[in-house]
């Protein structure tokens, strides 16, 4: 399901532009904070989800999604939405398989941050 | 060059100062609010969690104007901090703003009810986040506003308390809460009462003024105003005027006493008790003093009287005119009364017919008795 949302949202990406004032060294900026502060959260929501603590994930889980979201990352946003929600419902056996998807996704979003310039 | 490009930009929050909160565990989305708030010419300070938020919001909220406030976060989420927020008296005014993603509209409503005033949706718009954090620094500014005023208005009690207090100097008691008092006005621009004038001045004051020394003069007059003031203040009168060793003293306003003319004639036996003490010290150093009493009562017109710059509370009618030709007429230790004044008090006092004096303005002889003292059931009743 999260396969058929983009990486990286071209209109979001422009939205997050255009309300900067298409400042683009800001939007570097942006990128290189979440680069820098949300691999934690990732690392919060596998060790969670390894444990098999389903509340544990709820919180980074909702962080990285809202993080996600800021800066274009639909796919990550979604599948990071599914693993908050997984959470909150106690399915803790769906957790292991959505912290898969979801870092094959940063690593996906990474990639095309990079192609997009915004990232080194 | 581009002249007219800066401008533009500097619109809408110069006349509101106050900084934003912004409170979110998430770097991204603080990084984004501090951009957007600084674009709108607002500052910000950021908390990365609840707990330091309220550590926040204790240490320095003097020139806060808004919380923005995520829900889900570590340590203490929205919810705790906006009840801590709400249920401390110095924070409970703060506006609090949620910020939301779309899947937590149910958490915004119970944070409504919980106290917020509104929400932020992500992604942030910067012109939603901008009305609204207007709106909170527009309500902060009233709520400033308000403060100065109430502590204006508490200087402004205080200065008029002073104020009262200054004037009671230099009136009589009744007249500085008059001006003070909310009827105050209306009671100035002058009414129409019955009302009862006291005229009193000294025998032979004259010619002691003319023989004696000044020093001497304004210590007797000193002593005399001291010993009748005290006792026009006991019996309630208001005092219009001392003028040398005259006083006019009025009774029922601004103040209505039902009694008043029985409370002029106490005061004014009283007066001539009191004097014959002072006449007795005085009459050893050689000066021969004695003390008359004209009183009468009437209708009249009271109200402020004079003009821009010097303003007395005074009383105008006939009565007065009587009561200062009685005290005129009056011999020492003589308090005359006329016709109304005496129908008042007859059961309270003592008096002997001095007959229908001619009294300089009137076309008939007003018939007049001079009191002796108050019958002796009447002389402890306290006035």
């Amino acid at each position: 399901m999260s396969d058929e949302l983009p990486i990286l949202d071209v209109s979001g990406l422009a939205e997050l532009r255009a309300s900067v004032g298409d400042d683009e060294n800001f939007v570097r900026d942006l990128v290189g904070t979440f680069l820098a502060e949300e691999p934690n959260n990732l690392e919060l929501v596998a060790a969670a989800a390894a444990r098999g603590d389903a509340e544990a994930v709820i919180r980074p889980a909702h962080t990285l999604k809202s993080s996600a979201a800021a800066i274009g990352a639909a796919r990550l946003s979604s599948i990071c939405r599914q693993l908050e929600f997984a959470g909150r419902e106690g399915r803790s056996g769906d957790l292991a398989a959505l912290t898969e998807e979801a870092r094959a996704a940063w690593a996906a979003t990474v990639e095309a941050l990079r192609a997009q310039g915004l990232a080194t | 060059m581009g002249g007219h490009g800066g401008g533009a930009a500097r619109t809408g929050t110069r006349d509101l100062s106050g900084v934003a909160l912004i409170v979110d565990d998430s770097a991204v989305n603080r990084m984004l609010l501090v951009r957007h708030l600084a674009s709108l010419g607002i500052d910000a300070r950021e908390a990365v969690d609840g707990k330091s938020a309220l550590e926040s919001l204790r240490g320095q909220s003097a020139d806060l104007a808004v919380v923005l406030l995520d829900v889900v976060m570590p340590e203490m989420d929205g919810y705790e901090v906006l009840a801590a927020i709400k249920s401390d008296e110095a924070l409970r005014h703060l506006p609090v703003i949620m910020i939301s993603g779309i899947d937590e509209l149910d958490s915004v409503a119970r944070c409504i009810e919980l106290g917020a005033v509104d929400f932020l949706p992500k992604p942030f718009n910067p012109v939603i986040l901008g009305a609204r954090v207007r709106a909170s620094l527009a309500d902060k500014r009233l709520r400033d506003l308000e403060a100065e005023s109430a502590a204006a208005q508490a200087r402004l009690l205080a200065t008029i308390e002073r104020q009262k207090e200054e004037l009671s100097r230099f009136l009589s008691p009744q007249v500085a809460a008059l001006v003070s008092s909310p009827e105050g006005e209306q009671l100035l621009a002058g009414h129409r009462r019955e009302a009862t004038a006291v005229f009193c001045d000294l025998r032979g004051f004259t010619s002691f003024s003319d023989s004696a020394e000044p020093e001497e003069v304004l210590g007797l007059l000193r002593e005399y105003h001291k010993q009748m003031g005290e006792l026009i203040v006991d019996h309630g009168g208001t005092l219009e005027h001392f003028a040398g060793d005259g006083m006019m003293v009025f009774f029922n306003d601004p103040v209505p006493q039902p009694d008043h003319v029985a409370r002029a004639v106490r005061m004014a036996v009283a007066m001539r008790d009191r004097f014959a003490t002072l006449a007795a010290r005085w009459a050893k150093l050689g000066y021969e003093l004695g003390f008359g009493v004209g009183i009468a009562t009437g209708f009249a017109t009271l109200g402020r009287i004079g003009f821009e710059g010097r303003y007395d509370y005074g009383m105008v009618g006939a009565a007065v005119i009587v009561a200062a030709r009685l005290s005129a007429k009056a011999e020492a230790n003589q308090i005359l009364l006329n016709p109304r004044a005496h129908a008042a008090v007859e059961e309270l006092v003592e008096v002997e017919d001095v007959g229908a004096l001619e009294l300089k303005g009137f076309a008939r002889p007003i018939p007049t008795v001079n009191v002796r003292g108050l019958v002796a059931s009447a002389e402890s009743v306290p006035a």
